[in-house]
């Protein structure tokens, strides 16, 4: 079942298309991370999902409910936007206490929220006086109140410290796998995205380039090893007549970029070593997201 | 209904807790407060400047009587209280709009045309708190500081005090009539600004600009909900009131402008709410 369903949306500012018939299908239960470039549409997407603004066409179902319905949901979807979106003169304990009121059953207090997130010290702090950082926390703590199906996070990991993003991303994973809370979270953090997230979309332009399980992602990206030798032109002409690996190019440091497709690093090393060729460094890039990422919204931009 | 008994709570949730709400119920009755205090001091010192001087006025009892006071400190209080109002029904939509508050409600619970109406009935429960203590802190210094009695001239009670309460009573009644389109008009103007700061200026630029050019609209001012507010350049019946109590008697109010201040305000009212209404629904929050 999905808990969010997206189809042929598009949205327009004037002449200006921001979004070109962008489908995205979430799961009840998974992690779904949303990346793109900055203008790439990720928050506008958001915000046509959530009802905040209209668009031009399309359909959008979240937890059975239209956007411009979602009050229905009764408190079954949170969202965390990408500023605080607090109210500065109420303190941290004051805020949670008002958004109790939003939720259905509360399932939290505001004072164990605050023990979940850290802010606990903050509790009589007013918004304005926090950092940005627990601003965000507060933010989060939001979502903890009640029993959510599904949570929107925009930029969850802006203005969060080393330790802050740990804890947000030890409870995504926590509140997913023990109350089954689906995840959309929208950012440029693929690493920390990497980590917890079953899917991934790439958003590039206004439509999504790419959509999948993130092992699925993964397997498509080669891993690729930096290469370093005195002789360049027999390294090349060694790797363009051997299977399983490819040569990609050559930087101005001098590396060979190589491409592993069904070989790892020492057998490459062996071979060079095996053909008289010295190899005087060799680095290893791994395959990741971001690689992958690069190249999509590097293509799509040339 | 589509939450609006938790955007009720909301709202209420946060006057409770922050500045901005209390300065609507408290700010009228301590400017009343004040002015109280003022004029006593003023008057007092009038009157042992003249005592000194031997001067005798036979105004002296009217001069001392408290309903004048009492009506001055409603129609000072009620003006502020105008005000305050339209300001605050200008900021607060469009404030929690700027600082992304509003999206929780949406978001989770509450219809946008159930946040507005939420917004319409909490500014009127501030309304209507500032008002009854305005009408107390008046009555009582007004009573502390003068004598409520008759309107007395060369021993002959020109008005009694039962038909002296009764023009305060049409005179507040009309007053405050027109009190739910202001805030209409703020929260009209409040979805339509692009922040707050705009949304705050215009709203009191155009209530003090209709009020200082109604006199240039001629009889078309009289079709406009503002004319009938008691405001800085007044012309309400309230401030007639004031005369009348101080033995004026030429005060008289026209049976049409009446008519007109009871019912021009209602439509206004419903014009303004509807426009917000379907302006919210539309706007990017």
């Amino acid at each position: 079942m999905h808990a969010l369903s997206i189809a042929g949306l598009n949205k327009s500012y004037g002449s200006f298309k921001v979004i070109d018939d962008l489908n995205l299908n979430i799961e009840t239960g998974s992690i779904h991370g949303l990346v793109g470039l900055n203008g790439s549409g990720k928050t506008t997407t958001i915000e046509c999902i959530l009802g905040l603004q209209a668009f031009n066409a399309g359909d959008i179902t979240v937890l059975g409910y239209a956007p411009e319905n979602l009050h229905k949901a009764k408190g079954k979807l949170v969202a965390i936007f990408d500023s605080a979106s607090l109210h500065p003169n109420l303190t941290v304990r004051q805020c949670l206490n008002q958004a109790s009121l939003l939720c259905d059953k509360p399932i939290r207090s505001a004072a164990q929220v605050e023990k979940l997130l850290g802010v606990d010290r903050f509790s009589n702090f007013k918004i304005r006086h926090l950092s940005l950082g627990n601003k965000r926390r507060t933010s989060i703590a939001h979502a903890l109140l009640g029993q959510p199906e599904l949570i929107v996070l925009d930029e969850p990991f802006n203005g969060l410290d080393a330790e802050g993003v740990d804890d947000v991303l030890q409870l995504i994973t926590t509140l997913n796998k023990e109350e089954g809370t689906a995840f959309l979270l929208s950012s440029h953090q693929l690493p920390y995205l990497e980590q917890i997230c079953s899917h991934i979309a790439i958003l590039n332009k206004g439509a999504i380039a790419v959509s999948d399980t993130v092992s699925s992602l993964l397997a498509q990206t080669a891993t690729t090893v930096l290469l370093k030798t005195e002789q360049p032109e027999q390294a090349i002409e060694l790797v363009k007549q051997t299977n399983n690996i490819n040569f990609v190019k050559s930087d101005e440091s001098g590396y060979l970029h190589i491409a592993l497709d069904d070989m790892n690093s020492a057998a490459l090393n062996q071979l060079m070593v095996e053909s008289q060729i010295p190899v005087s460094e060799m680095i290893l890039k791994k395959n990741s997201l971001a690689s992958l990422f690069r190249e999509i919204t590097s293509e799509a931009s040339v | 209904m589509n939450g609006l008994l938790t955007a009720i709570r909301s709202e209420i949730f946060v006057a409770l807790h922050t500045f901005a709400s209390k300065l609507i119920v408290l700010a009228p009755a301590l400017i009343v407060l004040l002015q109280s205090i003022i004029v006593k001091l003023s008057t007092a010192s009038q009157q042992a400047r003249d005592s000194l001087l031997g001067n005798s006025s036979f105004e002296d009892s009217i001069a001392n009587n408290a309903y004048g006071y009492y009506v001055d400190g409603l129609s000072t209080g009620l003006t502020m209280l105008g005000l305050l109002l339209v300001a605050q029904a200008a900021y607060s939509f469009s404030y929690e709009r700027d600082i992304g508050s509003l999206r929780h409600l949406l978001v989770r619970r509450v219809s946008r045309s159930s946040l507005i109406l939420a917004k319409f009935i909490h500014l009127h429960v501030l309304a209507v708190l500032s008002l009854l203590l305005l009408i107390l802190t008046s009555y009582v210094f007004s009573g502390m500081f003068w004598e409520f009695g008759p309107i007395v001239e060369d021993g002959f009670e020109l008005i009694s005090e039962a038909e002296i309460q009764e023009e305060i009573r049409l005179g507040l009644h009309l007053a405050i009539i027109p009190i739910p389109a202001a805030i209409a008009f703020g929260l009209f103007v409040s979805v339509c600004a692009q922040s707050a700061t705009q949304a705050v200026t215009t709203a009191l630029g155009i209530t003090l600009a209709l009020d200082i050019f109604k006199g240039l609209l001629g009889n078309f001012s009289n079709y406009i909900y503002a004319s009938f507010q008691a405001s800085l350049i007044d012309e309400s019946y309230l401030q007639d009131v004031s005369r009348l109590v101080r033995g004026y008697s030429d005060v008289l109010i026209d049976d049409r402008v009446q008519q007109l201040n009871l019912w021009v305000p209602f439509p206004a009212l419903l014009l303004f709410l509807a426009l917000t209404i379907l302006i919210v629904q539309r706007r990017k929050i």
